[in-house]
This record gives C-alpha cells, sequence and structure tokens, in this order.
C-alpha cells in the first residue's frame, strides 16, 4: 500500500464528496487531494463546511455521495474506527478528552490501537502487558514532552487550562504516529503566543512525517504553517492555491469581507 | 509532577492496609462467631457482591446501565442446579458452567451495545422478564412455580461442604477471587479503554477503541460472573424459585451499586451488605424493604455520586486526622510509609 500511494503524492483524495442535513448541503461535491508530507489548510467563513468536511474525512459523517480515497484504500464507506486504525486521527473543535484520567492517561488512549493486551492480560499481569504498559508509557511521555506538557503528566484532564487542553488532545491524536492528522481549530480560544506555539508545533509534526489537514480562523496560523490551502464557501470549493495565492484570491477576499455595496445591504 | 502523584500513592497504601484488614477479618469471622445464620447471612452477602461487582464493571467502569443482571444470576443458578441434580456434573464444573452458560446468553445482547443510556437500559429489563417468563413457565425444565428441590451442597474434590463454615469460605473465596481479578482491570489498557468509552464514546472511536466489541465484553464479563453467583446461590440455599429472579432483582443489584459508590469495587460489597443483610436483620423493614432502599438511595446521592465508598472514604481520613492529633506517635511512622 505505502509503495503504491507514494508513487502517487497524494495521501488523501476526495472526489465530488457530498453531504447533505435534511435540506442543507453542507458540503457540495467538493473535491480535496492532499499531498504526502504536506501541511493542508482549510479554511472559509462561519458555516461554509469545513468541520462537516473534516468529519466526513474522520469518517464521523457518512458522505451522502462522492468518493474518499486514503492511499490506495478507498474509505468511503469505511466506519471512524477503522480509519482511525488505519492511520488517520483528528482533534475536535469542541475538544473531547477524557476529563477524569490523567494527561497521560489520555495520550495512552492513542495507543490503544497499537497493542494488544486485553482483559485477560491484565488480570494475569502478563509479560505482554507488562512489556506493552512500559512501551505505552515511555511513548505516551514523549508525545506530553513533544507537544510541551511533560510536566503536568499526572494532572486531571478536566483540571488543565485551555490551552493545555488544546495541546493534549494533540498528543492523544500525534501518539501513534498517524499517517493523517485532522486538526479542528487547534489555535480557537487561544492567545497569540499560545497561537504561535500551535504553529511551530504543527511544522513539527510535519518534519515527523505526519500530513496535516488544518482547519483554523487564525490566520497568522493558517498562512504561517501550510503548504497550500483550499477554501470552502457555502458548502462548494471556492478557491485552492499557496497561501500567497490564497491571499490575492478575489473570490476569497469577497467571500471573507463581502462586496462593499453588498455587505451594506445586508447591513440595512 | 511527583508532587501531584504522592497523593495517589498514598492512598493506594491506605486502600492496600484496609483490604488486607478486610480479608484478614474474613478469614478469621468463623472462628470469633460461628453462628450459623451470620455465615449464612454473610455467604448471601458475598454472593450479591459478586453480581454487583459484574454490574460495576459493565456500568460503573464501562458505563453501560443494564437492569438485567438478575437474568444472568438465574441462567447460572437453572444451569448449575440443573447439571449437578438431573445430569450428575460435579459443583466446580457446575459453577464454571453456570458462568458459561450466563455469558453465552449475554451474548444476544451485543446488538444492544450499540443502544445508550435509557435504550439499553429497557432492552436489559426486557431481557430480564423474558428469562423470568421462561423460568416461571418452562416447568418440565425449572420446576415453574413449584420452584427447583433438592439442589445438592457444593462440593470440592470429592469432599462435601457441609458446614455453614466451610461453604462461607467457599463463597466468600469466589468474592474475593473475583474482587482481585476486577481490581486489577482500571489501571490496564482494557480498564483505560473502557473508561475512556464511559466517559466519551467519540474521542475513543476516533482513537481507534473498538468500541462496540469492547462493550461487548464488558457485558460478558458481568454475565459470567452473574452466572457464577447463581452457582453458588443455588448451592448454598438449595431451592430456587422463579421469584427470586425477577426484574425486583436486577433492580436490587442496580440499587447495591448505586449505594455503594458507581464505579468502586469496595463499594459494590458495601451495597450488597446494605441490601442483602439490612432486611435480614430488620426483620421488621421486611414488606418495606424495597421503600428503605429507596430511602436509603436517596440519602447517599444526597452525599454525592460517589456513594457509601466515597462516605467510609471520608470517615476514614477524618478518623485518621483525630487519631494523628490524639496519639502524635502515629504521624511519623506514616510519614515514613509515604
Amino acid at each position: 500500500m505505502s509503495a503504491a500511494t507514494a508513487d502517487a503524492g497524494w495521501l488523501l483524495e476526495a472526489r465530488g464528496v457530498t453531504r447533505r442535513f435534511g435540506g442543507l448541503v453542507a458540503v457540495d461535491r467538493v473535491d480535496l487531494a492532499v499531498r504526502r508530507g504536506s501541511v493542508h489548510g482549510l479554511i472559509g467563513p462561519n458555516g461554509a463546511g469545513k468541520t462537516t468536511l473534516l468529519n466526513l474525512i474522520a469518517g464521523a459523517y457518512r458522505p451522502s455521495g462522492g468518493a474518499l480515497r486514503f492511499g490506495a484504500r478507498d474509505i468511503t464507506r469505511d466506519p471512524p474506527g477503522t480509519r482511525a486504525r488505519a492511520g488517520i486521527r483528528r482533534t475536535f473543535q469542541n475538544l473531547k478528552l477524557f476529563g477524569e484520567m490523567t494527561a497521560l492517561e489520555n495520550v495512552a488512549i492513542g495507543l490503544h490501537a497499537a497493542t494488544r493486551s486485553g482483559f485477560f492480560d491484565a488480570v494475569l499481569g502478563t509479560p505482554r502487558h507488562r512489556a506493552e504498559e512500559r512501551g505505552i508509557h515511555e511513548a505516551s511521555m514523549e508525545a506530553l514532552r513533544f507537544v510541551g506538557l511533560a510536566g503536568i503528566a499526572q494532572v486531571r484532564a478536566a483540571a488543565l487550562a485551555h490551552g493545555h487542553r488544546r495541546l493534549l488532545e494533540i498528543a492523544r491524536a500525534i501518539v501513534a504516529r498517524p499517517a493523517l492528522l485532522l486538526l479542528d481549530e487547534p489555535a480557537a480560544g487561544l492567545n497569540v503566543t499560545e497561537a504561535a506555539h500551535v504553529s511551530e508545533l504543527i511544522a513539527r509534526i510535519r518534519a515527523g512525517g505526519t500530513t496535516v489537514i488544518l482547519v483554523e480562523h487564525h490566520m497568522d496560523v493558517v498562512m504561517g504553517v501550510s503548504d497550500e490551502i483550499t477554501v470552502l464557501n457555502y458548502g462548494r470549493r471556492l478557491a485552492h492555491g499557496t497561501p500567497a495565492q490564497i491571499q490575492e484570491d478575489a473570490g476569497v477576499i469577497e467571500a471573507y469581507l463581502g462586496r462593499s455595496t453588498e455587505s451594506e445591504h445586508a447591513q440595512a | 509532577m511527583t508532587h501531584s502523584s504522592v497523593p495517589g500513592v498514598r492512598r493506594s497504601v491506605a486502600a492496600q492496609r484496609v483490604t488486607l484488614l478486610a480479608v484478614a477479618a474474613l478469614i478469621a469471622l468463623p472462628w470469633l462467631d460461628a453462628d450459623k445464620f451470620t455465615l449464612h447471612i454473610l455467604s448471601l452477602i458475598a454472593i450479591a457482591s459478586i453480581v454487583a461487582m459484574g454490574l460495576q464493571v459493565l456500568l460503573g467502569y464501562s458505563g453501560q446501565l443494564s437492569i438485567g443482571q438478575a437474568a444472568f444470576y438465574g441462567i447460572g443458578a437453572y444451569t448449575s442446579a440443573l447439571l449437578t441434580t438431573k445430569l450428575g456434573v460435579s459443583f466446580p464444573l457446575a459453577l464454571f458452567a453456570a458462568g458459561v452458560a450466563a455469558a453465552l446468553a449475554s451474548l444476544l445482547m451485543v446488538p444492544i451495545t450499540r443502544l445508550t443510556g435509557a435504550y439499553l437500559a429497557v432492552a436489559t429489563l426486557g431481557f430480564s422478564i423474558i428469562v423470568y417468563l421462561v423460568i416461571k413457565n418452562e416447568e418440565w425444565l425449572t420446576g415453574g412455580s413449584y420452584g427447583f428441590i433438592s439442589i445438592p451442597r457444593a462440593d470440592l474434590f470429592g469432599h462435601v461442604l457441609r458446614d455453614p463454615i466451610s461453604s462461607y469460605y467457599l463463597n466468600v473465596g469466589v468474592a474475593a477471587i473475583v474482587y482481585f481479578i476486577f481490581a486489577r482491570i482500571p489501571g490496564s489498557r482494557f480498564g483505560r479503554a473502557i473508561n475512556a468509552i464511559r466517559q466519551d464514546p467519540d474521542a475513543a472511536l476516533a482513537s481507534g477503541i473498538r468500541v462496540t466489541l469492547l462493550k461487548s465484553e464488558c457485558f460478558v464479563i458481568a454475565a459470567f460472573v452473574a452466572g457464577v453467583a447463581g452457582s453458588l446461590y443455588a448451592h448454598e440455599v438449595r431451592y430456587l424459585a422463579p421469584n427470586d429472579f425477577t426484574f425486583w432483582k436486577s433492580i436490587e443489584i442496580l440499587i447495591m451499586v448505586v449505594i455503594g459508590g458507581v464505579g468502586s469495587l469496595p463499594g459494590a460489597i458495601l451495597g450488597a451488605a446494605v441490601v442483602v443483610g439490612l432486611p435480614e436483620y430488620l426483620r421488621v423493614i421486611g414488606d418495606y424493604r424495597m421503600l428503605v432502599f429507596g430511602a436509603i438511595l436517596i440519602a447517599t446521592m444526597l452525599f454525592g455520586e460517589g456513594g457509601l465508598a466515597a462516605l467510609c472514604a471520608a470517615m476514614g481520613r477524618r478518623l485518621r486526622g483525630w487519631l494523628v492529633r490524639l496519639v502524635p506517635k502515629l504521624a511519623p511512622s506514616d510519614e515514613s510509609a509515604r
């Protein structure tokens, strides 16, 4: 699989992906091709369908139409668990941490699929269980160090500050070294310093060989770290290109700022 | 980091001491007070606590609400009774078979583990009612409303456990094994995964956890021990009636877990002690037991979700504080134990 896709250069391809919610078409025949080893930004005004598209890629939603390809594999019909085990991990816009667990345990969950010990291993304390627990502990601590949270490994996730929670979700998502990481507004609610740290973190994640799809409103973050950007508006793909191209694109500027006359009409 | 990990270590040392003390007390008890009735009640508490600990794994660890555990308890009881009386199977084998039969029956629940919350609870309740009706109506198999009589005593290695002391050790011993097995779950990969499912199934799924499979495994584990407990019950009481396995029994098991403290194994045992022990010692409450349990349930809920286990832990801490103040010599030894 890896050899075939390495030739193609695309890690993820969405073709004509559509998602309807009743009468609303949240994502409308969107094409998206994500280059292996790149950071692909996904931007657009509120309600443009960015998170829906991310959920379609993660498998949280089934597409109403179109096809998704991950490497050489057609994942259009795969449930989210299968995609996670195949190497697609994500974070959530509204943070979904396991609040009663420590930061370390939260990260350890990310390694679940990479290990095998079950109920009987736990009960009997088999060598496999002991070895895996050691491995899980080391890898989880390393992931925490990677995002800069090693100092709070034993703190319950619910007790963490917002910025730390965002980083913890990223640590949980990358600990198993996924091929594709989906970040849903990782800098939301962060101050400028914290957002800069997230940018730097994303660059390091890419350097480690993980491809990233980034949904983000912080323009500094998206423009600074993305290799390519796709702009969505009303569920459709409005533009696609490098950050420089996107910043020049008349259609994009209009979608974000509105034509002056139109915005006056809207206000009236 | 080291600072925050200290309380956990200290708590586990204290917990180990309490556990050790409890085990010693349970071993010594028959020699201190060999009253037949007391031993019988303690056996019944041990048996009930096994079912309750199973539900603790299902509800407290994996977050699945079942109000149908009496079904698996009943399946285990009748399986063991049938195997020993009709087929002459030895007790240890029947005990194991009872667990397996209940576990197999729980596989019927696999399709419904996709349900959550109230829907899951109602589905398990439905299963409990069906099993009760089968027990009540299939007279050729279960004796129906007449009950299942002349079930032999338990035996181990060809030795029949005639006196209440040996059956007490059997029941408490099995309960202790179940306790120590389940106590290993929370710190393990399996335990973390089902805990994750309980807290946020979407995030668990997105982390690659096989949510449906693990939820089903919890059902099977809880059913297996419920079946084992049913077998112990059959050979302890030696008479089974359908009314022992109505959905009220399922509710009682749930009450044990909730008043004991959802998520706490010692809590499940405390809850079983209250629910089984109280009506035996306070005969007056007989017909009003559900009323009394209801009142206890509300009272413990007022003190928070931790139930009796959390209440006892809080009292233990306060007691320790007083002791340290009264006998200052205690303090340094405690410090060194840390």
